[in-house]
């Protein structure tokens, strides 16, 4: 591997370390209402590290196909989780949100008279569940076994379970979106939604609007043809403490009404952390504890019997472990210690031909 | 010492140095660096026959050069070696098989010549690397200690069949002796008359011959010590009475041919003496080895994870 390309590729883990922590933090922060200055950074954070794996899936591909192994690299080497965990993150997740906090909030006015503001919501968080992919890029790069083979099936494991994972977890955002079922987002819904019909139909005066929006909740600025009629907090509050995606904007025939987003996005942002951690867990114990049992329990006592065939002199048993032995590999380890090695002696037995443990590559330095 | 024998030792001393040989006796070096010799002699002869070597040499003469200065360098580590445990061996446990008085250092002193002349000839030479191995590293003591203690089969053989009466001090000496002097039956022999080329096992009436010849040649050991060495050589399939220091001693020796100190153990693998002793049960047969002392000494192994 050449300088360059080693560099790149310890970059490419760095910032996958990088992308897991930001992930981490980006809920995490919405879940302790962070500052906006610093949610924003961090949106703005996540949305250079979107691009840099957005680069590095392009990067990738035009590299494996000017090789002509884009197929190899897109389904073996697990290009598609590359492509899911960059491009469509930039189109639907941080690039909309990035672009929401450039201009300044998030409208859904006249939606057809329906004011389903939570299913826009919705859309982009469908996007936002690709990102928990990315705990799969770190496989490419930890090897925790020497062994090929335990690090390909370990992988296929890995990524078969949190890519389930995800994809329920997409189609159940998305079906959230396109179907509204009974829940705890629709009840806050449609309770705003009740409290804008009756603000726009009954026009009630100054104070009896000051109390019933005290009661309803969730409502933070209530405006008519220009002019607030109730602000829950300052500018100055809203300012700190407010980001685009913290409330939407209800506008209808003069009316307008600032919703508070906040409850929704700590509920989305606790329940996101628990599938992060939920992923996070699972990749690390394939990693470390799947891993190796697997070397353990099949690429070494293959790695014996390999060393066993190819070796004159080696002769060591595969040790079997015994709650092991009713398991096919240890069935032909077996076999190895009970009728390979014994001919193999016996084959070897007072011939000359034993091999040495010294090779060429051994004396070159000699003869430099 | 002209130029090419300089440049041959120099040579064969950087092979030495090399860390793949680590934990093999003397011996075992010096038969890995021939079995190296031969095997890519195809690759080393156009280099060592080049200037910078062995110029106008063929591959028979460099081969010849190789081979004498790894004699000599061996020898320079394997004489002292071999006279230390020479002078380590302590002969009491004849005078107590015996019942009678024994000159020790006349007998460590026939000892140690026999043992110059079973290395200076390349047939005993190289029968000697397995007795040699075992008893540089010890093999043998620490399976004697556990024999004692577990006080079964190979015990019994000792003490009730064999009727020693000895303690395991005095057996691991009588072990040690009957394994370095092993190799002397092959002085007798002239070609493979008599001898299984694959197992190095001779037939029992040549034993015999050669315990007569033997009993010439070291006349400061008595003839059960002497019937015990030859008998090392014989297959138990052939003689089901030969001394059980006799079975352990070409056990031991096979074993030690192969053995390797500190050798790590790859993840997955059995400890070596295990493998080597559940492998040597399987062919206990061939090898003419006494199966049921196998069985107890790949107990000990396992038990103790050697």
């Amino acid at each position: 591997m050449s300088k360059t390309r080693s560099f790149l590729e310890n970059l490419v883990l760095v910032v996958i370390v990088a992308v897991l922590v930001q992930t981490f933090l980006e809920d995490f922060a919405i879940l302790q209402d962070w500052s906006v200055s610093a949610r924003i950074r961090l949106l703005f954070l996540g949305l250079a590290l979107d691009i840099f794996f957005t680069v590095e899936f392009v990067v990738r591909s035009y590299d494996a196909t000017r090789r002509h192994r884009f197929a190899d690299y897109f389904w073996v080497e697990r290009g598609w989780i590359d492509l899911l965990a960059s491009v469509p993150l930039v189109l639907f997740n941080s690039g909309p949100a990035a672009l929401a906090v450039l201009a300044g909030g998030l409208s859904v006015a006249g939606m057809g008279g329906t004011l389903n503001i939570l299913k826009v919501v919705k859309a982009i968080r469908v996007a936002r569940v690709l990102r928990l992919l990315r705990a799969l890029k770190i496989f490419r790069k930890i090897k925790n076994t020497d062994s090929l083979m335990a690090q390909h099936h370990v992988a296929a494991v890995s990524t078969m379970s949190v890519a389930t994972l995800v994809l329920v977890l997409v189609v159940l955002a998305a079906g959230g979106a396109v179907v509204t079922t009974r829940s705890l987002e629709l009840d806050y819904q449609q309770r705003l939604e009740r409290a804008f019909v009756h603000l726009e139909e009954e026009n009630p005066p100054r104070d009896q609007l000051h109390r019933m929006v005290e009661t309803i909740g969730g409502i933070l600025i209530v405006e008519r043809e220009g002019t607030a009629l109730y602000s829950r907090y300052t500018n100055a509050e809203y300012g700190r403490a407010f980001s685009a995606t913290d409330y939407a904007v209800l506008e209808r025939a003069g009316l307008t009404m600032f919703v508070d987003m906040k409850p929704l996005n700590r509920q989305n942002a606790a329940s996101n952390l628990r599938y992060f951690l939920v992923i996070v867990v699972l990749v690390l114990g394939y990693v470390f504890i799947y891993s190796p049992r697997f070397a353990m329990i099949v690429t070494d006592p293959i790695h014996v019997m390999a060393r066993g065939m190819e070796e004159k002199t080696y002769n060591l048993e595969v040790l079997i472990p015994r709650e092991y032995r009713d398991h096919d590999i240890y069935r032909l380890a077996s076999l190895y210690n009970r009728v390979f090695l014994p001919m193999k002696d016996r084959e070897n037995a007072g011939t000359e031909s034993e091999s040495s443990q010294l090779t060429m590559g051994d004396v070159q330095d000699l003869f430099s | 010492m002209n130029s090419d024998s300089v440049k041959a030792k120099a040579f064969i001393a950087r092979l030495l140095q090399n860390p793949a040989l680590k934990g093999f006796s003397a011996l075992q070096q010096e038969e890995q660096i021939i079995q190296f010799l031969h095997a890519n002699a195809a690759q080393l002869a156009p280099t060592l026959s080049s200037g910078q070597f062995f110029p106008g040499k063929n591959w028979s003469q460099i081969f010849s050069l190789l081979v004498g200065a790894l004699y000599g360098t061996i020898n320079d580590v394997l004489t002292p070696d071999l006279e230390k445990i020479v002078s380590r061996l302590n002969f009491t446990f004849i005078q107590l098989m015996q019942q009678t008085r024994l000159e020790q250092e006349k007998a460590a002193a026939q000892v140690g010549a026999y043992l110059t002349k079973l290395k200076d000839k390349p047939e005993t030479r190289r029968e000697l690397t397995g007795p040699f191995t075992a008893a540089h590293f010890g093999i043998t003591n620490r399976y004697l200690e556990e024999i004692f203690l577990r006080k079964s089969y190979i015990h019994f053989e000792l003490t009730k069949v064999q009727r020693l009466r000895l303690g395991v001090e005095e057996v691991r000496h009588f072990l040690d002796l009957n394994l370095l002097l092993k190799p002397a039956v092959y002085l007798f022999i002239s070609g493979s008359q008599g001898q299984d080329r694959a197992t190095g096992m001779v037939q029992n009436q040549f034993a015999e011959r050669a315990l007569s010849q033997l009993g010439k040649e070291l006349k400061a050991l008595p003839e059960p010590v002497l019937k015990s060495v030859v008998h090392g050589s014989v297959s138990f399939n052939d003689n089901r009475f030969i001394e059980a220091t006799a079975r352990l001693s070409a056990i031991f020796s096979a074993r030690g041919r192969n053995y390797q100190a500190n050798v790590k153990v790859d993840r997955g693998a059995d400890t070596p003496d295990k493998s080597w002793f559940s492998t040597a049960r399987r062919n206990y047969r061939f090898y003419g080895f006494d199966i049921k002392m196998l069985d107890e000494l790949y107990k000990i192994a396992a038990e103790n994870m050697w």
